[in-house]
């Protein structure tokens, strides 16, 4: 074998083995699970929610935000008192209820409505019972 | 919901509509800077021109208190392309569209088939959820959600202390496309707006594909769009909704822009370096930063070119899109206080604490990050063992440039330098990926041929038309 064809043979080889490294953290089940979602989004199937796996963290929060985003207009502020880990509930929060302004515990004297969801703080009086949590007027 | 009229289908066509639309005005803007370029790269040049003319109009409009809808963009998209057409004009390259050449059509259209099955998975997992990182619920789309809702880009996205969280730093163009896709939709579906990331990574893999073919070879081109499109750590649903997919798409335009400008000069390139410019500072900082360096690259590799006028030129065309768009984002948002960074490191007090904190990142970089890829580093090297320098290779310092200052800024993370390249690292090194292909691409002819040099392309000194 020439010096030419073993080198370049070598850099295929290594190109591969790149290539090998790169693709290493595909996962054939989870790319036929998403597959599965594509299709039923395509199909329109009844009850699919296209935003069910970014609730991956507490699949019951999505009812809760519904909740607070039919009780509450999109001008006003929202205090969410929500568990603090992952953060994922308080960026899922803004999100889901935007255009209102969602503001943590610390900012409550700023919302127009307290919204607690599994906390101990739902136990308070005068709220209104909402999927997961507590709703607050103030 | 009705399966005889499925809306995330029909959303998704006006989706592919609109992304259409804007591509079609990014070739009509590119007409003359982009004549040169192969068919492919005329594609990815007319998405990323195409994405920016769509966020102009959208700013427009916005600005004199219209709310955007698909006629209003449509119509701005059509007037700036022809604006772009008319200023660009007596830019046309005298020479000829260089033709894709290269033997190896088995092995090409072998390669190709890889890619466009990776690309096949990609598109697939981007689209089966509505968008769902970090990232996006708490500042890309969180942002592009809110000026599309209120019509407006409401102060309180720089200073509600409540976003404290939401980068009021960021540039626009991530958010902005968000808002011009959803105004045609009517609707926020970040489940068809989505598409944007599948179509920014075939645009990035035609880039590579197309650049390599006309400078090299088919085969290099198609090898490195494969090798670009397996890099799942960055094309992955998780990215859907991030910047560093279409900041891949930058890096490689501006990489290929500044090689062609080396090689030929010419005001066509020129142009091209400011669109690439423009398009990697309006997405991140780690565009600009890119942009940046390579502009250095220019300055210093054209300091023997005569005229000098090249060297003004290419320089210029970097630095100047980054400087204005910095400027006008620094007097729509005033002047933020860094929450990233912990700048009294720099203090002479705490020069100990900044050394300790340097050798932190390197440990962690050595000795955590790199033996995790240590497979993918040894093929690298043996890649580089047995090729020889090729016209990429001109990109190596940037990119090693680019990875130093993330270091850097590692170590004065304000969150500590750990928790940064934790949650960082992979993920900006991986942006870079896509344009470094371009020198893993470039090298792969010199691994069969027994002497230096014997590259396709003979390259021009750009004293030849620099500045013309």
């Amino acid at each position: 074998m020439g010096r030419a064809r073993l080198r370049g043979v070598l850099a295929v080889l290594s190109l591969l083995v790149l290539a090998a490294s790169l693709a290493s953290t595909l996962s054939p089940q989870e790319t036929r699970a998403r597959l599965d979602r594509l299709s039923q989004a395509i199909s329109g199937v009844r009850g699919w929610r296209s935003d069910r796996a970014s609730f991956w963290f507490d699949p019951d929060y999505a009812a809760f935000l519904d909740e607070v985003k039919r009780r509450t207009p999109e001008s006003s502020t929202v205090a969410i008192l929500v568990p603090q880990a992952p953060d994922l509930y308080l960026y899922q929060a803004m999100y889901r209820l935007a255009p209102r302004r969602v503001v943590e515990e610390r900012w409550k004297n700023e919302a127009d409505f307290i919204a607690t969801y599994r906390s101990e703080a739902a136990r308070g009086p005068g709220g209104a019972a909402i999927t997961g949590g507590m709703l607050w007027t103030r | 919901m009705d399966p005889v009229t499925p809306p995330f289908l029909a959303d998704l066509c006006v989706v592919l509509a609109a992304l259409a639309a804007a591509a079609a005005a990014g070739w009509l803007a590119n007409r003359d800077i982009a004549a040169n370029l192969t068919r492919r790269e005329k594609l990815a040049w007319a998405l990323a021109t195409g994405l920016l003319l769509q966020a102009i109009a959208v700013l427009v409009l916005l600005g004199v208190g219209t709310r955007p809808n698909a006629w209003k963009i449509l119509v701005l998209e059509a007037a700036g392309a022809t604006l772009a057409t008319l200023a660009t004009k007596s830019w046309r390259p005298s020479s000829q569209p260089a033709a894709v050449g290269g033997s190896g059509r088995a092995l090409g259209a072998l390669l190709w088939f890889v890619a466009g099955a990776a690309w096949l998975v990609f598109l697939a997992g981007s689209l089966a959820d509505s968008m769902w990182s970090t990232d996006f619920l708490a500042f890309w789309g969180y942002k592009g959600q809110i000026v599309f809702l209120t019509g407006e880009i409401p102060r309180r996205l720089f200073r509600d202390p409540a976003l404290y969280f939401a980068h009021a730093e960021y540039p626009f163009l991530v958010p902005l496309t968000f808002e011009a896709l959803a105004s045609f939709l009517g609707r926020w579906n970040d489940q068809a707006l989505a598409l944007v990331y599948p179509i920014c990574s075939l645009a990035t893999l035609l880039a590579i594909s197309g650049f390599l073919a006309r400078r090299v070879s088919r085969v290099s081109g198609a090898a490195a769009a494969a090798l670009a499109s397996l890099c799942v750590f960055l094309y992955r649903p998780a990215n859907a909704g991030t910047a560093e997919i279409p900041l891949a798409l930058g890096l490689v335009l501006a990489s290929s822009a500044a090689l062609d400008f080396l090689d030929q000069g010419g005001v066509a390139n020129a142009g091209r370096l400011a669109v690439a410019s423009l398009f990697c500072a309006t997405l991140k900082q780690e565009g600009s930063l890119f942009v940046l360096v390579l502009a250095v690259m220019l300055w210093w590799r054209l300091r023997r070119v005569a005229p000098q006028k090249g060297r003004w030129l290419a320089t210029a065309s970097l630095v100047f899109p980054v400087a204005t768009h910095g400027l006008l984002m620094r007097i729509a948002r005033g002047s933020l206080p860094s929450r990233d960074f912990d700048f009294s490191l720099f203090e002479p007090s705490r020069w100990p604490e900044l050394t300790n904190r340097f050798g932190l990142v390197v440990g962690r970089i050595v000795g955590t990050q790199a033996r995790h890829a240590l497979l993918p580093i040894l093929a690298l090297a043996v890649y580089f063992l047995v090729t020889r320098k090729a016209i990429a290779d001109r990109l190596i310092p940037v990119f090693v440039t680019q990875l130093l200052v993330y270091a850097a800024a590692f170590t004065i993370s304000a969150f500590g330098p750990t928790f940064a390249i934790d949650t960082a690292l992979d993920r900006l090194t991986m942006s870079l990926f896509p344009a470094f292909t371009l020198v893993l691409g470039a090298r792969l002819p010199t691994a069969f041929t027994s002497s230096v040099g014997e590259s396709r392309t003979r390259l021009r000194p750009a004293s030849e038309t620099a500045g013309s």
